[in-house]
């Protein structure tokens, strides 16, 4: 079957999309009509991938709109009709800062002027900070204390200040230098501005994928082999049900959006990615096992006080150094800090310094911690308060948070990229490359190769099978600097599962060798990298903590971690705030009326009788908290859609899947500054 | 029902509610911070007022509804990828700019010369919606001189509900002191209606009646005008953000009958 | 030279309103102030109630009257106060912030060639007139001032101390009105549901539900109904008004269960109303900064929260009580009545 016939024949949704139609709440209700609408390409997910893919397409229309490429054939006459559907409530709704290399972004914007964007600024300097334990609670191996123990004692000879050690230099594969420190929330504001405004693309926020609509049963290729079940649209959200998703006043049934080709580039816990995996498996020996939650604090700093560098060019000789030598601490418009080694040896670290006085300051929780109180928000808590920090923010005002979570597995986790009619983008396709520590760039570029690949394939009046979009897309990306990036960092990092030390070791040989070496483990699946309970909380029996934190009030977390040593926080109400405050105060966390709960906990038991309750402890929204009988319960209304349950779930009903189902749903983080 | 309605929904753009405000000063008098940063969403009252004109156009085939904005382009293009799946209008941008600052008087001129400038439109049909304050300036005012300039002399503000006769007479709820409402009939059009609430939950989205939409608003705000308010009347002596941290009494310990006796002995005090 | 000119409205039984006795004593203390000549203007089906009340005043009294003017409607009274203003030829119009005011006075300064300014809290100003009002839903506070004329003022109910002059016999000067055609007919006053007027505006108790009340509970039932059984007989027994959290009212067009005597008209904040209020109990609200900013001129504060986090504890109450509000305001409820008993 070709993609052509795939997008003709159209009709209500209904028995010939079940046959491969994912069970979602929606589709497995037959009686349910689902209108329908016919675009020519159905893309889920606007984010930074996306964003490559749809501006590529739109120039190129843009500089000849008589194009005969570009004339759609759902509306003769009209062009192409683009949709784009997004969950979050607003394009600029994003949850990252970063820090890019951009070459990917420049490579499209040649002109590209970071004071267009807010909060964008060139990256000016970049230091890497190994921060010791200034409070004692840190689990740390004997042998780094003894590392510890050995900086403490040579002290300044060695430069140590601050608790924290600058390293002399930064490794080549870390650099960003000639990149840009952003805001993604900005900078997809910004992309999207100019796309809605050149006219060919529509970006639909507040709509929610819940899934692809499958095209007829797979047939034979023309080799005799299996085909991949092929995609003909997108499913959107049924709106106006209950939180179970059964129809309630106002009811909408999702309406399906029929298209000859349909882009997902719906992040790492997408729901239309999540179904393709289910649907189509992965390729063999890929495994998505490595996940992490970035959460950061976007800080307002104070104009003076305790930031005498800020702006201040005076001290600088004409080459940006510092006059007089020495470190350069100063917290300027593009500053970059990298650092690792607190508040636990797996944290890593960051401070991006944005103009206006902002900085982006975060930590990267991962799933090979292991610890099952992988408490992210207190964890941030503790690291702004770290010395070489501190001096820098206490004074500061909290302006945004969020929280996100990140596909680790790099290229392992990569799924199949193309089937007849569709093809995947950005972080959901396994572009990140976990050595250099950066996915914005790659996953831009993604969406250009693809953006390239469906102009090449619409001029050739070439269907989108699998063939083709593997031989346009798929072949520029293995091709481009995408693929080899992701190859260098495919064990990278598997050092880490043997232990923090032999992790730097890995990466550190990994980068030197451009990836010819590295340190390999086995990587078990995420659920299993939740160790039980660490040795240090036998005292403590976690259900008593859990009971102590329901009775009094507190977020499950804070109780683990204060059980655990680390000392209380002390609140300001402007920086240091409650987990519940910096919902309000930072991220502004809203959802939408008339959807169902997208985390559904499956078997009751299982979630009742799990000792660890990670999903709880990890949650970024506190929206799901544990009830009396100890089984979780979920609030949409807090969900930052971080989706962070989704891997920290420790059970399983069926030694494949989580008991926790991570489906599309509304609303999240109002926050255009993250 | 065979008369068909003109409905005109001025509504303009404020600050997502949730966000964090903070005035400062500019060239041009006071704003907001990053103002051009903070997510934006149609104003909530006159929201309810593009919804209920959307439902009332519904009921009466041929009625068409305007949506007269004014605000930055940019940030009316991105409200609008929000809007304009939640029910049928036709845009009618004017590229100006934001918050609640600047006069109302320079406002109300702009938009009335902009609502007369539109093409097709029967001002004998006309319902001029909108809310009864916005969420920014909050003045209530704007919807007012409107129909002053345009002429119109039933005026309803605070509307919780309208019910449109055959004849285009219609009854017409207000909210009044009390948490009452105030009833009242007019006789037919044209009327300017100051929407509250109204009944109508906020539709759901629908991706048909969006690209429908999209038609037109995109070439709309291509072509939207550019204006300038003017303030010369209007003088800011000082724009400020208020204090109001209290110092809070956390009371854990006390029981049920403890806490009754210290609130009835508090209220008591009236 | 400023010269003022007071508006004033009366009830459905002609008497001014409370408000209307607020704005006179601001304009009489404005004009004073800037020894400015004081009118007075009522607008009323019969004026002479109001006349009496203001005999006092030390004022030019103006007024128009007749069935007309029995009811609020926009073309009546924008006709009216035009006149009035006609026939005072003030600079500065200062006006009650009322419904019946805020319906036409905007109208009204542009047929006289003027400006408005609404919601104003405060007259302030040495030389010129200054005057507060607030911006963005209560969450900025600006003075301004404008040297176009006539300007007019509406005042916030409850800003200002009400006029309390002893009544007697005054001169009324009756203004002509042209009128144009009836075109709107006023019917009459509705209450919101079910004859349960919760919404209490002189009350000195500002009592808020919030979406707590529908949640599960301890035993991890939602109970709905006792909720609204317990709610409704604070509001008997105290006298207190009923304010409600977004989230609540919202509940009610979502098919869920829900206070049946809550209405969009209870709700405080953001998107609702901002009452004035010397007191005020906020019971199962989480005390998010869209539902607190309506609690802008609410006096002393307290909140009842099984939250010990939740937003009240963050300086925007007073008092927070960490306990079950059912549990609390039963006993609440026992103790009004033993008192009243």
């Amino acid at each position: 079957m070709s993609a052509d016939a795939v997008q003709t024949g159209l009709g209500t949704a209904g028995s010939d999309a079940a046959a491969c139609a994912p069970e979602t709440a929606s589709s497995i209700e037959p009686l349910i009509e689902h209108q329908s609408l016919e675009a020519d390409i159905a893309c889920a997910g606007f984010g930074p991938a996306m964003g490559g893919f749809l501006t590529t397409l739109s120039r190129a229309w843009t500089e000849n709109p008589a194009d005969p490429a570009f004339e759609s054939r759902v509306a003769p006459g009209m062009p192409l009709q683009v949709l784009c559907y997004e969950r979050a409530d607003d394009i600029g709704a994003g949850v990252s800062g970063v820090v890019t290399r951009a070459e990917g972004i420049r490579a499209s914007f040649p002109k590209l002027n970071p004071d267009e964007i807010p909060m964008a600024a060139e990256v000016r300097r970049e230091r890497v900070l190994y921060l010791l334990d200034p409070v004692g609670a840190s689990r740390r191996s004997s042998l780094l204390r003894c590392g510890d123990a050995l900086l403490r004692g040579a002290g300044r000879l060695v430069g140590l200040k601050d608790h924290a050690l600058e390293l002399p230099w930064t490794p080549a594969f870390l650099h960003k230098q000639g990149g840009l420190v952003m805001s993604i929330g900005q900078f997809n504001q910004w992309v999207g501005a100019q796309l809605m405004g050149a006219g060919l693309v529509q970006i639909w926020p507040g709509t929610p994928v819940s899934a692809p609509i499958f095209a007829e049963p797979p047939v034979m290729t023309v080799n005799g082999g299996k085909r991949r079940c092929g995609v003909r649209g997108l499913r959107l959200a049924d709106q106006g049900v209950d939180r179970f998703g059964a129809p309630a006043e106002g009811f909408m049934a999702g309406m399906d959006v029929h298209a000859r080709l349909t882009v997902v580039g719906d992040g790492p816990v997408g729901a239309v990615g999540q179904a393709l995996d289910e649907k189509l498996g992965l390729p063999l020996g890929h495994a998505r096992r490595e996940w992490g939650l970035g959460m950061k604090m976007v800080i307002e700093l104070p104009p003076d006080s305790s930031n005498p560098h800020q702006l201040d060019q005076n001290t600088l000789a004409a080459d940006g150094v510092p006059k007089g030598g020495g470190k350069d601490e100063r917290l300027l418009p593009g500053t970059v800090w990298h650092t690792f080694g607190y508040p636990e040896p797996e944290i890593f670290g960051f401070l991006y310094v944005h103009p206006n006085r902002l900085v982006s300051v975060g930590i990267f929780v991962p799933s090979w911690m292991g610890n099952p109180a992988r408490t992210a928000y207190r964890y941030l808590q503790h690291y702004i308060q770290h010395p070489a920090l501190w001096k820098h923010l206490k004074d500061g005002t909290l302006r945004s948070w969020g929280a996100k979570s990140l596909d680790e597995s790099g290229r392992r986790g990569e799924p199949f990229l193309v089937g007849d009619g569709f093809a995947r983008i950005g972080e959901g396709s396994g572009s990140t490359n976990m050595l250099t520590g950066s996915g914005v760039d790659e996953a831009w570029t993604t969406g250009t190769q693809l953006g390239e690949a469906v102009l090449e394939l619409l001029r050739a009046g070439r269907p989108f099978t699998e063939e083709n979009l593997a031989a346009t897309y798929e072949a520029r990306r293995r091709a481009s600097r995408v693929e080899r990036g992701s190859r260098q960092a495919e064990h990278a990092r598997d050092g880490f599962h043997h232990g923090f030390v032999r992790g730097l070791m890995g990466m550190a040989l990994a980068g030197l060798s451009g990836g010819k070496l590295s340190l390999d483990a086995h990587i078990p699946p995420a659920a299993e990298q939740i160790r039980p309970l660490p040795p240090q909380m036998k005292g403590l029996k976690l259900k008593k903590a859990v009971t102590a934190a329901m009775e009094d009030g507190r977020p499950l977390h804070d109780a683990l971690m204060s059980a655990r040593g680390w000392p209380e926080i002390p609140f300001d109400g402007r920086l240091l705030v409650t987990h519940q405050d910096a919902l309000l105060m930072g991220g502004k966390v809203q959802a939408m009326a008339g959807f169902a709960d997208h985390v559904v906990f499956h078997n009751r038991g299982l979630c009742i009788g799990c000792e660890v309750k990670t999903c709880a402890a990890m949650c970024s929204g506190q929206a799901i908290t544990v009830g009396t009988d100890g089984m979780p319960a979920f609030e949409r209304e807090k969900c930052v859609h971080c989706g962070a349950c989704l891997w920290n779930c420790a059970q399983s009903a069926d030694g494949v899947h989580g008991n926790i189902e991570f489906r599309a749903g509304s609303g999240g983080l109002h926050s255009a500054e993250n | 029902m065979s008369n068909p309605l003109h409905i005109v929904v001025c509504a303009g753009i404020v600050p997502d509610p949730l966000q964090t405000l903070e005035p400062v000063s500019g060239p041009h008098g006071p704003g907001l911070k990053n103002e051009m940063v903070l997510p934006a969403v149609l104003d909530p009252w006159a929201a309810s007022a593009l919804y209920e004109a959307a439902h009332l156009a519904a009921k009466h085939p041929g009625s068409k509804v305007w949506l007269v904005a004014l605000g930055p382009k940019a940030k009316l293009q991105q409200v609008m990828m929000t809007v304009a799946q939640k029910a049928g209008f036709e845009l009618v941008p004017v590229d100006g700019p934001i918050g609640g600052f600047p006069d109302a008087h320079s406002t109300a001129a702009v938009l009335a010369e902009t609502i007369s400038a539109i093409a097709g439109l029967d001002k004998t049909r006309l319902l001029l919606f909108g809310g009864w304050e916005s969420a920014s300036r909050g003045a209530g005012i704007t919807l007012q001189l409107i129909g002053e300039i345009l002429g119109i002399t039933d005026q309803f503000q605070g509307v919780d509900r309208i019910d449109m006769r055959a004849d285009c007479s219609f009854e017409v709820l207000e909210r009044v002191e009390g948490g009452m409402h105030q009833e009242s009939v007019c006789a037919g059009l044209p009327a300017v209606l100051g929407w509250a609430t109204g009944t109508l939950a906020e539709p759901r989205n629908n991706p048909q009646t969006g690209m429908s939409n999209m038609r037109t608003i995109l070439p709309a705000l291509q072509k939207a005008r550019p204006v300038a308010l003017s303030g010369d009347s209007l003088r800011y002596v000082a724009v400020s953000l208020p204090r109001q941290q209290r110092a809070t009494r956390v009371v854990k310990d006390m029981s049920p009958d403890e806490i009754a006796r210290e609130l009835v002995e508090w209220m008591g005090a009236e | 030279m400023e010269s003022i000119l007071v508006l004033t409205h009366g009830n459905e039984a002609s008497a001014l309103t409370k408000a209307s006795l607020e704005a006179v004593a601001a304009g009489m203390g404005l004009a004073s102030r800037l020894g400015a000549p004081l009118s007075i203007g009522i607008v009323a089906a019969d004026g002479s109630a109001a006349a009496s009340a203001l005999a006092s005043a030390g004022a030019r009294l103006l007024a128009v009257s007749g069935a007309a003017f029995a009811q609020p409607r926009y073309a009546t009274d924008a006709a009216a106060c035009q006149a009035l203003c006609r026939a005072a030829r003030a600079s500065i119009v200062l006006a009650p912030e009322s419904a019946r005011f805020a319906r036409v006075m905007a109208g009204v300064a542009h047929r006289l060639g003027g400006f408005i300014d609404t919601h104003i809290t405060a007259l302030g100003g040495a030389e010129h007139v200054e005057v507060t009002r607030w911006f963005y839903r209560q969450r900025v506070e600006a003075v301004l001032s404008r040297a176009a004329r006539p300007w007019f003022l509406l005042l916030d109910a409850g800003t200002h101390a009400a006029f309390a002059g002893a009544p007697g016999s005054a001169q009324t000067e009756q203004v002509a009105v042209e009128l144009p055609a009836p075109h709107t007919t006023v019917t009459g006053l509705r209450a919101p549901q079910q004859g349960a007027q919760t919404i209490r505006p002189d009350a000195g108790l500002l009592f808020v539900a919030g979406a707590g009340w529908t949640k599960k509970q301890a035993d991890g039932q939602v109970h709905t109904s006792e909720a609204g059984q317990i709610i409704l007989e604070f509001l008997r027994g105290s006298g207190a008004s009923l304010g409600s959290s977004k989230s609540l009212v919202d509940q009610g067009s979502e098919g869920q269960p829900v206070l049946p005597f809550l209405t969009h008209l209870n709700q405080v904040g953001q998107t609702g109303a901002t009452p004035r209020h010397p007191k005020g109990l906020s019971t199962c609200c989480h005390g998010e900064e869209p539902h607190v900013v309506g609690w802008r001129f609410i006096g002393e504060r307290r909140a009842i929260s099984l939250d010990p986090n939740c937003g009240w504890t963050r300086g925007k109450a007073d008092v927070v009580y960490v306990a079950d509000a059912f549990q609390v305001m039963t006993k609440v409820n026992a103790l009004l009545a033993a008192r009243k008993a």
